[in-house]
């Protein structure tokens, strides 16, 4: 009897032992599943978690469609206006590339006539300033869109002025010209040369009346220098 | 003797929980159903004990079939889209919170040094 009762409670006991490790290892499996899946986020996530993030994700993706359709909107207008300023830029470049031609500070080339003017001894006086301005005045009625003398550009507010005999200066006294003038003008031949030669009161027959040498010679390609000076203005102002 | 072997068994058992490897997220819901039963299973042995009408084969066997049972109700209710753990749980730990109610009693009389407590009209189930 009591080896009996020895026997059941060593049975009772192993087997209590056995229920105690499945229990506690299957406890403590569960807790460490539990503990890593945490970690694994999303995958450790229940369906109804899942389901609550990817309804959010949604939401969030939504939210960032539409801002990016917007951002893309902009650009799209950024571009547009883009271009359309680069056109713009582009006509004001051309407009002011004109606009410095026109003014003379850029070099130019093209047709014209090229007239020399020299002193001599035969002639009845040397060539004075209202000789050249009257030549440029010709040149500038006859159509001529570029002139120089001795290779300084004539702008529209060059003067020529006679300081004192022999001493012919222009752009504001700061170019001494002398004999010979070499008077390039860029413009129609036709023009150039039909109203230089007009008869008596064409400029080569006045000169040539007072015994004066002028010689001119039609050139398929003159170059004419830019302005090299400075162009300034201190007391005039735009009128608005 | 017993309380010795439980000791032993639970150091083993945190030894193995902690070599064995995890298993995967899916599978532990299962075991977790599995643990409360086995748990429910404990509870209602040591208060059957204290109602001296203990029985090893029903403990083992309430012990194995509850988990079982309860991880196969688990699968199907995930089969069937329904959440019938929650009803193992309830049912589970309802019982748990029975046991523990006859072991409370039970040793609030041993202090008082009353006589060990008995109540007839209570099933006590393993």
């Amino acid at each position: 009897m009591k080896e009996k009762n020895k026997r059941n409670t060593l049975i009772l006991s192993i087997t209590c032992g056995i229920i105690a490790i499945i229990l506690v290892a299957s406890i403590f499996v569960q807790v460490r599943t539990i503990d890593v899946s945490q970690e694994l986020d999303i995958e450790g996530l229940r369906e109804d978690e899942l389901r609550t993030e990817i309804a959010s994700f949604k939401a969030q993706y939504e939210e960032t469609m539409a801002q990016y359709n917007d951002n893309q909107a902009k650009i799209q207008e950024y571009k547009t206006a883009m271009s359309e300023n680069a056109e713009t830029t582009e006509i004001l470049d051309q407009e002011l590339q004109q606009a410095k031609t026109l003014l003379g500070l850029t070099d130019v080339k093209g047709s014209g006539v090229v007239v020399t003017l020299t002193d001599t001894e035969e002639a009845l006086y040397t060539y004075t300033a209202d000789d050249l301005l009257l030549l440029i005045n010709e040149l500038k009625y006859a159509g001529a869109e570029a002139i120089s003398i001795n290779d300084n550009r004539v702008i529209n507010l060059t003067d020529i002025a006679m300081i004192s005999e022999n001493l012919i200066v222009m752009n504001g006294g700061s170019t001494r010209i002398s004999s010979p003038y070499v008077v390039k003008a860029i413009g129609d031949q036709t023009y150039l040369m039909s109203t230089l030669n007009m008869k008596n009161s064409g400029y080569i027959d006045q000169m040539e009346a007072n015994g004066m040498k002028i010689e001119v010679e039609q050139k398929n390609n003159i170059e004419i220098k830019a302005y090299t000076g400075e162009l300034s203005s201190n007391y005039m102002k735009e009128v608005e | 003797m017993m309380v010795i072997a439980i000791i032993v068994g639970c150091v083993l058992g945190i030894l193995i929980g902690f070599i064995s490897p995890t298993i995967p997220y899916t599978v532990s819901q299962y075991l977790a159903i599995g643990i409360v039963a086995a748990l429910d299973s404990v509870f209602g042995g040591i208060a059957s004990n204290i109602k001296k009408n203990f029985d090893i084969k029903v403990f083992i066997s309430g012990f194995f079939v509850n988990a079982i049972l309860a991880i196969l109700l688990t699968y199907l209710g995930e089969q069937l889209n329904v959440d019938i753990y929650l009803a193992a749980i309830i049912v589970f730990v309802g019982r748990m919170f029975n046991n523990l109610g006859i072991i409370r009693r039970y040793y609030l009389d041993v202090i008082s040094e009353k006589k060990p407590f008995k109540k007839k009209d209570k099933k006590v189930e393993n």
